[in-house]
């Protein structure tokens, strides 16, 4: 069953064509990594796809429902979110009412409050709930951060590179949540500029260049691809194999 | 537990103080018109304060409250409860009116339209003469006196009546801070795009922020006129007597917090009162002057109001204590 | 055949509705504030005049510079000193800072001057030139003619002057603009400073033909938003056009309303304005 589908998304800023003809299909339940060099266009995707950006052309589909054109807190409802690969915390508030604010769209204020203790649960800050988003360092925001984005609902989460900055331990943990997450039904599609964590838990992998979809594949195809060899993972992936 | 009881030792004083004072006298005159700002300047702070949308145009909500209920009243003989019922649909309509075109963009924008829309209201309101006596101004019928139709012989009711009104704007306050929409408005503040994205509809939010703040705004234009008895358009839909004023209280005080309209109307009206008795007409805009500059210092050097002055002071006397 | 004269008025009246308004929309452009004091320069500009009238013999068109000048000066103190700490403070610091600039300017006059009306009487107050059946007054005529050259100068000064150069650097990009050497402190004070003093220089040019009294800001306020929102808040450019628009929106709808309702009309144009362009005809650099 297709939860996201994207046909022909293209987007322009001024003289950069940002976004190319982008086109794929994701079945329910999977996650998929999206690589590429920097500048690829990832991050852009990510706003299109949850509505900060409109696309030039194309359309995209989200459980069957045509998203392109609606405003981000719509597209939230129908279950898509992201999160922002600086981290967009609600630095004056607490860790608990930043996620407890994003439980609001579904919930009133006393079960938004439980489910975003049960967010943070999932991803391991309980104990820190009442701390001030604005002061943690940046792995516990981005984590809280990821449990705001959980606490939506979403059928569609969009992960941008939640593992910058960790060390193998946290990342280990990261990738069982994630790994969790999808067994719940959640869709994951994750931007990361780790290899081995991509290959790790991703079913597949779709790589981006210049705005352009360069391939489209299992791990195994896309370790192999002449192309994106050449285009993103150069000697790095030899060295890392 | 500490909180409720102080509360209702405040309220107890609020209570009883309207009573210690000369009925006929100038000083309840004077309370009452403090509790009225306050109220107005809660107002103000929901959409100032809360929703972070800054309104010089509050004027025009003021206003059409005032008018509203006083043309009914004597066009139509409807009670001014009735009267205060419906200007604050008016004054909900106005706001959706101004809100809508300006709140998606930057915040100049809307203090601006704000502005406008509160010098265009006075302007019509001068000119069209036959619905509201134009410049020479209005005034409230007499009445016999009777709750009903909001009518009584002495002031003493009419501060009651302010002080309900301060104790129901603040209590629409909290409620909104703490609830649903104060995490919303709170979100959007710090950053609408995220706020968008884990799903709250920023627009529909600050526009109910504007409605519940003009709506209130303009009942209390009714209580103003109910008080005044007289008024003209330059008084009520005045920028500099109303506009800024109740915007300067809620700031002074503490913007966004619920007691800062409070303290700032009990700091500003009283003083405002002082100054123009001691300094009389030969030093006119000097009061005026004044507040200026202690609107400039604030900004400058205690943007968050004197209730930042208070918390270090509670600081330092709670750590003296635990010593 | 009114219809033509109330044109003709209205870009004469608009062409100095542009210089009043730059200002304003220079200071956004480069500094991304809105001074709600800019109207009070005005004031302060026709008294300036006023003064160089009553005392010096100076007719007020010639005392524009002077305006000019004593607007400058105060700009440049108030900019360095006050609005210099709230150039990174969240929206609503910057606008009650303005606010309350405004109330400091406004009543210091009212003390200083007291609340009169004062007004002046040039050799040329009545005339006007005839074109065939259409008049053109010379008040206006003269006033249109300083602004232009104002405009002139101005134009001059933002293209080819280093100043100029530097301040739309900066406004296009503060950190290149460091990085290139120019002292992003200096040029909003520039910028501020001339901002205000070009309104003051308006004000200089209009007293023939308009009383002062310390409240008269206000009633340029509403005119002074809708001819750079009209324009494009931060574009020049836009100011000039958006003056010259509201110039004629103005004199056409007295030919329809009484005068007191040509506020009414300015306020529907900026609303309509906001909600259908909010990037002004012109659009702006922000």
């Amino acid at each position: 069953m297709t939860i996201l589908d994207v046909h022909g998304v293209s987007r322009r800023f001024g003289g950069l064509q940002a976004l190319s003809d982008v086109t794929f299909s994701v079945p329910k339940g999977q996650i998929i990594g999206l690589i590429g060099p920097n500048g690829a266009g990832k991050t852009t995707f990510f706003s299109t796809l949850v509505g900060l950006i409109k696309p030039d052309k194309g359309s995209i589909l989200l459980d069957g429902e045509p998203v392109v054109g609606l405003k981000p807190h719509k597209i939230a409802r129908l279950g898509m979110t992201k999160t922002f690969q600086n981290v967009a915390l609600f630095g004056e508030s607490s860790v608990l009412d930043n996620v407890l604010t994003a439980g609001l769209l579904r919930h009133d204020v006393d079960a938004a409050r439980e489910e975003a203790l049960k967010c943070l649960d999932r991803v391991g800050l309980r104990s820190i709930a009442h701390q001030q988003a604005g002061i943690l360092s940046f792995p516990e925001r981005a984590r809280v951060e990821l449990a705001r984005a959980l606490c939506t609902g979403p059928k569609v989460l969009l992960l941008d590179e939640v593992m910058a900055a960790l060390n193998p331990v946290e990342m280990q943990e990261v990738m069982d949540l994630i790994r969790s997450l999808r067994d719940d039904g959640i869709t994951l599609l994750v931007v990361e500029h780790h290899m081995r964590a991509i290959m790790a838990i991703c079913d597949r992998i779709l790589v981006l260049n210049f705005g352009k979809l360069l391939a489209d594949g299992t791990p195994e195809q896309i370790a192999n691809d002449p192309q994106v060899v050449e285009a993103y993972l150069g000697k790095s992936m030899e060295k890392r194999a | 537990m500490k909180r409720w009881l102080l509360l209702a030792i405040v309220l107890a004083v609020a209570g009883l103080l309207p009573l210690a004072l000369d009925p006929r006298g100038y000083w309840i005159r004077v309370l009452t018109f403090t509790l009225l700002f306050a109220a107005m300047a809660q107002a103000w702070n929901i959409i100032g304060g809360l929703a972070n949308q800054t309104s010089l145009g509050h004027a025009a909500f003021f206003g059409i409250g005032a008018y509203t209920s006083t043309i009914l009243l004597l066009k139509f003989s409807i009670s001014p409860w009735l009267g205060m019922l419906a200007g604050g649909v008016f004054g909900g309509l106005a706001a959706l009116v101004i809100a809508i075109p300006t709140m998606r963009l930057q915040g100049h924008y809307f203090a601006l339209a704000t502005l406008a829309f509160g010098e265009v209201m006075r302007v019509i309101a001068n000119v069209w003469a036959s619905l509201t006596g134009g410049p020479a101004g209005i005034s409230v019928p007499f009445s016999p006196p009777s709750i009903a139709g909001y009518s009584f012989k002495l002031l003493l009711p009419h501060t009651y009546i302010a002080i309900a009104a301060l104790v129901i704007t603040t209590v629409i306050f909290e409620w909104i801070q703490r609830g649903a929409m104060g995490y919303r408005l709170r979100a959007i503040k710090e950053n609408p795009s995220a706020a968008e994205v884990i799903g709250i509809d920023t627009t529909r939010v600050k526009l109910q922020a504007a409605v519940i703040s003009g709506a209130l705004m303009a009942m209390l234009g009714t209580l103003y006129a109910q008080v005044a008895v007289f008024f003209d358009p330059d008084t009520v839909f005045s920028a500099a007597g109303i506009s800024i004023r109740v915007a300067l209280i809620a700031i002074l005080g503490g913007i966004g917090t619920a007691i800062g309209p409070i303290l700032g109307a009990f700091f500003i009206i009283p003083l405002e009162e002082l100054m123009n008795e001691w300094l009389s007409s030969s030093a006119a805009g000097l009061s005026q002057l004044v507040f200026g500059l202690i609107l400039i210092a604030v900004i400058l050097w205690r943007p968050h109001g004197f209730i930042t002055v208070l918390r270090s002071l509670r600081a330092k006397f709670t750590k003296g204590a635990a010593r | 055949m009114a219809f033509i004269q109330a044109v003709i008025d209205g870009l004469l009246i608009g062409g100095v509705y542009a210089v009043i308004s730059i200002g304003l929309t220079l200071v956004y452009g480069v500094m991304g504030i809105i001074n709600f004091a800019q109207a009070e320069f005005l004031m302060v500009g026709m008294l300036v005049a006023w003064f160089a009238w009553a005392f010096l013999g100076l007719d007020p068109v010639l005392a524009a510079p002077l305006s000019f000048a004593v607007a400058f000066v105060i700009g440049w103190f108030v900019q360095g000193q006050l609005i210099s700490r709230v150039l990174k403070a969240p929206s609503v610091a910057q606008i009650f800072l303005t606010v309350g600039l405004l109330i400091v300017i406004e009543n210091s006059a009212l003390l200083a001057f007291g609340s009169q009306f004062r007004s002046v009487t040039t050799w040329y107050q009545t005339m006007s030139l005839s074109l065939g059946p259409l008049f053109v007054s010379v008040p206006y005529l003269i006033a249109f003619a300083m602004s232009l050259a104002c405009g002139v100068l101005l134009w001059w000064f933002m293209r080819a002057s280093w100043f100029g150069r530097a301040m739309r650097a900066t406004a296009q990009n503060p950190a290149a603009a460091q990085l290139m050497g120019i002292d992003s402190a200096l040029m909003y004070r520039i910028a501020f400073a001339l901002g205000v003093g070009l309104t003051a220089f308006g004000g200089a040019v209009i007293l023939p033909y308009v009383t002062v009294y310390p409240g008269v800001g206000g009633q340029y306020v509403v005119l002074m938003f809708t001819v750079v929102v009209l324009g494009g808040l931060g574009s020049v450019a836009g100011a000039v056009v958006g003056g010259l628009a509201v110039g004629v929106i103005q004199a056409l709808s007295a030919l329809v309303f009484p005068i007191q309702l040509q506020n009414l009309v300015l306020f529907l144009v900026f609303i309509m304005v906001l909600a259908v362009k909010p990037q002004g005809l012109v659009g702006a650099s922000r």
